[in-house]
């Protein structure tokens, strides 16, 4: 089965169901290929994964539906009343999800204090805490001062990974407050850094591999470079992306693109 | 109220290897043994409030008990949404210490005091606070504190010495028994509550003080009979009027259907000559002193 593609229907499917412009429809696209191999062939037993930017959760809701984590009938109740998967994900899944996000820059302090745990728990045996974040989230000051942190306690079980589709809620990241998410930044704060393209399931394995293997004593992080919106033709690469409603008639034309990624 | 609270506070993180402290750059002389004595597990987490109370949260998610320490400002006001997303909601396991509630850093001004830490910190989910109202509080809040599987914020306020034969730490507890007029206090302003009402011998046996130090509350029958019977009540706090004891007390009030003949809540009401001053000074201001205090409780 071609996860990129299955995954990428159920979550224009679900945001169908819905018919609601919250889903953040093209935060979702951009991501789902960096979660497919971070989840499926990256993460060991008891290695943790935080989806800091938050309001890309049906990305990760379809992903623990696939892991059967949340049912089907659970996966429909998706942005309907009484739910439990609401547009970014809380703490009432704490065993899948140990943290509840949406406000932006919190998500990478909450992994180095878990990393940092792991490694005075287990030494070097200590499990991987992997954490997502968005290129418009480097804007946020909390970043910087977990990256200082991570990098001065030496945090190399931290594997973050920087969605980087170049939008943010309102504008392209160089109209707001330009690259937050550049190599230059995170190695001057001491990460160990790979680029990659985060549409590439081949490049994010070399990447991410890579990066778990080398430069022990440093956090790690991978920019993956990718389209707000990926599979979807009418929406790629524009801020609309994260505000449309996928009616019937952007439905079938998604499906007809993803077809075709 | 920082050396006792080091002091004491070491023998709980020797006792328990899961205490983690993470502070932002506070404690030159104070917390140095604790450093050596717990090693790894003392943190300076640099000025970066916002970072450690998440990395605190994410300590707690790997099972230790983390302690963060700064100036109460700079970790309730200043970090309020890492402490309600990353600690409340999910009720972690992690201690909050804020070093000088109220006016404590007097000449530091006004960034430097917290007048709103109980209001902030009571409309967070699954918090508790506590403020010690002596120095031998810090034992037993110490203790209080690590007993609670839940987020607690600790008020340290400087210690000031007194006479007064302190009973033993409880959330609430009466101090002076009285029959005419009902005082109750919050945290370490029972000092100068306490001087106000030990000036005049004669005006001692007219009050029934009680101290309370941990919130949520709940308000013991016996203090309700108290304000009951005297049909007087007299709050202090060094907090704003809203969202703490005086807020409280009124719903108890409205609540029980008591009627009341007097009623003074004294509180911080601002800064009044926009000056800097000591402790005292602020508290002079708000009519907070032991003196400002007396001219209140000789009211009819």
């Amino acid at each position: 089965m071609n996860l990129r593609k299955s995954l990428r229907r159920k979550i224009v499917q679900v945001a169908f169901n819905t018919q609601s412009s919250y889903s953040h429809i093209g935060s979702c696209l951009s991501c789902i290929d960096i979660l497919i191999e971070i989840y499926f062939h990256q993460m060991k037993k008891n290695d943790q994964f935080i989806l800091s930017k938050g309001h890309a959760s049906l990305a990760l809701y379809v992903i623990l539906n696939y892991q059967k984590k949340i049912s089907d009938d659970m996966l429909n109740t998706y942005l309907k009343e009484n739910t439990l998967l609401g547009i970014h994900p809380t703490s009432n899944m704490p065993k899948h999800i140990p943290l509840a996000t949406g406000s932006l820059g919190h998500g990478l302090s909450f992994s180095a204090g878990l990393a940092m745990g792991y490694k005075m728990k287990y030494k070097k045996n200590a499990q991987n805490v992997y954490c997502m974040m968005s290129d418009g989230e480097c804007n946020e000051g909390a970043v910087w001062e977990a990256a200082l942190f991570s990098a001065r306690h030496k945090l190399d079980n931290i594997i973050a990974i920087i969605d980087k589709n170049r939008i943010q809620a309102f504008d392209y990241i160089h109209s707001a407050l330009g690259d937050a998410a550049s190599s230059e930044k995170w190695r001057s704060f001491g990460f160990d850094v790979t680029e990659c393209d985060g549409h590439d399931l081949k490049d994010l394995n070399i990447a991410l591999s890579k990066a778990k293997k080398s430069h022990k004593d440093k956090p790690h992080l991978i920019i993956a470079n990718t389209v707000r919106g990926k599979g979807i033709n009418s929406i790629e690469n524009d801020i609309k992306s994260n505000y449309v409603v996928i009616d019937e008639k952007l439905l079938n034309e998604s499906l007809i693109d993803i077809e075709k990624i | 109220m920082r050396k006792p609270f080091a002091e004491n506070f070491i023998k709980l993180a020797v006792r328990d290897k899961k205490i983690i402290f993470l502070t932002g750059d506070l404690g030159f002389n104070a917390f140095e043994q604790l450093r050596e004595t717990i090693n790894t597990r003392f943190i300076n987490a640099g000025v970066a409030e916002h970072n450690m109370a998440s990395v605190a949260a994410g300590f707690a998610q790997a099972g230790y008990k983390p302690w963060i320490y700064s100036i109460a400002p700079f970790v309730t006001i200043k970090i309020l949404e890492e402490l309600r997303n990353d600690i409340c909601i999910h009720n972690r396991n992690v201690k909050i210490v804020g070093l000088g509630g109220g006016f404590d850093y007097g000449l530091a001004g006004p960034t430097h005091h917290i007048l709103q830490d109980v209001s902030l910190m009571l409309s967070l989910p699954n918090m508790t606070i506590i403020a010690p109202g002596f120095v031998d509080d810090i034992a037993p809040v110490i203790k209080q504190a690590d007993k609670l599987i839940s987020p607690v914020y600790i008020r340290l306020t400087k210690g000031q010495e007194t006479n007064f034969k302190v009973p033993i730490f409880k959330p609430i507890r009466k101090l002076i028994d009285g029959k005419k007029k009902t005082v109750v206090v919050f945290g370490s302003i029972i000092i100068e509550t306490l001087q106000a009402i030990l000036k005049n011998k004669r005006m001692r046996d007219d009050f029934d003080v009680w101290l309370v130090c941990q919130f949520p509350i709940n308000i013991p029958p016996e203090l309700i009979r108290s304000i009951r019977n005297t049909g007087n009540l007299i709050i202090v706090e060094e907090h704003q009027k809203s969202g703490s004891l005086g807020s409280a007390l009124k719903d108890t009030v409205i609540d029980n259907k008591i009627s009341l003949k007097s009623f003074h809540h004294l509180c911080v009401t601002g800064y009044k000559s926009n000056k800097y001053g000591s402790r005292q000074f602020h508290l002079k201001e708000n009519q907070l002193d032991s003196d400002s205090i007396y001219l209140t409780l000789k009211k009819d």
